[in-house]
């Protein structure tokens, strides 16, 4: 149980950095970010109250959890999982829920684990981890589709651009023309009435 | 060759919204040599009527300069906005929409409280008279209030269906925007409309900060970080509520901004900086 907690919530802590990695703090990401912290989060409870000092009382912390701290919970639980293990010799692979089925041992599982597919806006992410003595050894995203969708994420951001880089106009040669309301209404009327009279 | 023939171009201006509102059409090239361009000219004259009548509608409405409005009396405490009309509660709904999607950075509220729906209401107003030109049957034209423009089509027409399709992508109208340190001079330019599917935006707005410290406030009261920004969108009312809300939101906005819509955005920061979405950016000279 402990194990599968950490494992989880180790999981969910990386998803959750590499969404972070992924998206940046763009506050659109806040709700993803918010549910796979959910996911875990009653594991992630029940990793922290064993790290306590009472291994077996410690799925009675299911659920306790809020979304904004399930995340920080998670954290504590994988280290302490990490910290006080010995490592078994198990090893395994697959989901998080069958590589982390029933684990004697106090601490992470050995194998290699992947954590559910998680849809962002910028595409699909999927968090592995590798577990060796106990530890987490590699943190690997191995599926992480859409990066045409994140390329074109990038293409329309904002940039610094010099003034010489941007399509340049003359009001000889523009059909019309934009500039904040009110502060240039007698240059809008008079440019407009010269393209008027130039297309008259 | 389309460049040669004379295409029926045509612009009329009117007063509306306490600002100046500009119609340019054009009309396929007149193959009539008799016809010197006046049927063109005809349909504009009405096409102008329309939208004139469009504007003062919503103005008739929504001006706060005018006392007995509905928005004055809904500003001073007259008429409960809950007993207002249909229409001025559905501005109302789709304003606070706007507050919540710009997670405030857009707001129908000013600083003093009153509730000041112009804003949306020019865009609504000019989004209206596009429909009407539509309706029409006008399919090239250029519309601009005060600044904000919303176009269709493109402003040389080919010759109806005879004309051949290996001229290309009919040329975009092409918008100018006013440098804020020099409102003589133009700062860029963007292509709006033609190529119909190929990043056809046919609306543009710019907002400003400077000079009109009523219209637009930073969120907490701060120097506006943009003393304009231009927003090139599918529609007006994107456009014009998205320019107002980056000058509001500054940096934070802009990012939320151009991650959220399909946009394209030229910012002009307060020490003369320039921030832009690739589309903005001149095409590579060869």
């Amino acid at each position: 149980m402990r194990a599968r907690a950490a494992a989880a919530a180790a999981l969910a802590s990386f998803g959750i950095l590499a969404l972070g990695w992924q998206a940046g703090a763009q506050s659109i990401e806040a709700s993803k970010v918010v549910g796979v912290t959910n996911s875990a989060t009653g594991t992630a409870g029940s990793a922290s109250s064993g790290s306590a000092g009472s291994p077996g009382s410690g799925s009675s912390a299911s659920s306790g959890g809020t979304t904004a701290a399930g995340g920080t919970t998670g954290a504590g639980g994988t280290s302490t999982g990490s910290t006080g293990s010995t490592g078994s010799s198990t090893s395994g692979s697959g989901s998080t829920s069958s590589g982390s089925q029933s684990s004697a041992s106090s601490g992470l599982k050995n194998g290699t684990f992947t954590g559910a597919t998680e849809q962002t806006r910028y595409g699909l992410i999927q968090v592995q981890i590798v577990v060796s003595g106990g530890k987490i050894t590699d943190v690997q995203t191995p599926q992480l589709t859409g990066d045409d969708m994140r390329s074109d994420m990038i293409n329309s951001e904002a940039a610094p651009i010099l003034r010489s880089e941007v399509l340049q106009a003359q009001s000889a040669n523009v059909d019309t023309v934009s500039g904040a309301t009110y502060t240039s209404e007698g240059y809008l009327a008079s440019l407009q009435a010269a393209l008027n009279s130039a297309h008259a | 060759m389309p460049e040669n023939q004379p295409t029926g171009l045509g612009a009329r201006t009117f007063l509306a919204m306490g600002t100046v509102v500009s119609l340019s059409a054009a009309f396929p090239g007149v193959t009539d040599p008799q016809d010197d361009g006046a049927s063109g000219s005809r349909r504009l004259e009405a096409a102008v009527r329309v939208i004139e009548a469009d504007f003062a509608a919503l103005e008739e409405r929504f001006s706060l300069f005018r006392a007995e409005s509905e928005a004055s009396a809904v500003a001073q405490g007259v008429l409960r906005l809950a007993s207002a009309s249909a229409e001025t509660r559905a501005v109302y709904a789709d304003a606070i929409e706007w507050r919540r999607r710009t997670h405030g950075a857009f707001t129908p509220e000013r600083p003093d409280g009153i509730l000041d729906l112009s804003g949306i209401v020019k865009a609504r107003a000019i989004a209206e008279a596009g429909r009407s030109l539509e309706a029409l049957g006008l399919t090239d034209w250029c519309l601009n209030a005060g600044g904000d423009v919303l176009v269709s089509g493109t402003p040389a027409p080919s010759n109806a269906a005879q004309s051949a399709p290996e001229e290309g992508a009919p040329r975009p109208w092409l918008a100018g925007i006013v440098d804020p340190d020099d409102r003589r001079t133009l700062l860029a330019a963007y292509p709006l409309g033609g190529t119909p599917g190929c990043a056809a935006r046919r609306a543009l707005a710019t907002s400003g900060s400077a000079e009109r410290g009523d219209h637009i406030w930073a969120l907490g009261g701060g120097r506006p970080e943009f003393v304009q920004v231009s927003v090139a969108a599918g529609d007006i009312e994107t456009a014009d509520v998205l320019a107002t809300a980056i000058v509001s939101g500054g940096r934070e906005m802009l990012d939320l901004a151009t991650a959220q819509w399909d946009i394209d955005v030229l910012a002009v920061t307060d020490d003369g900086g320039l921030l832009a979405t690739p589309g903005f950016r001149a095409p590579k000279a060869a």
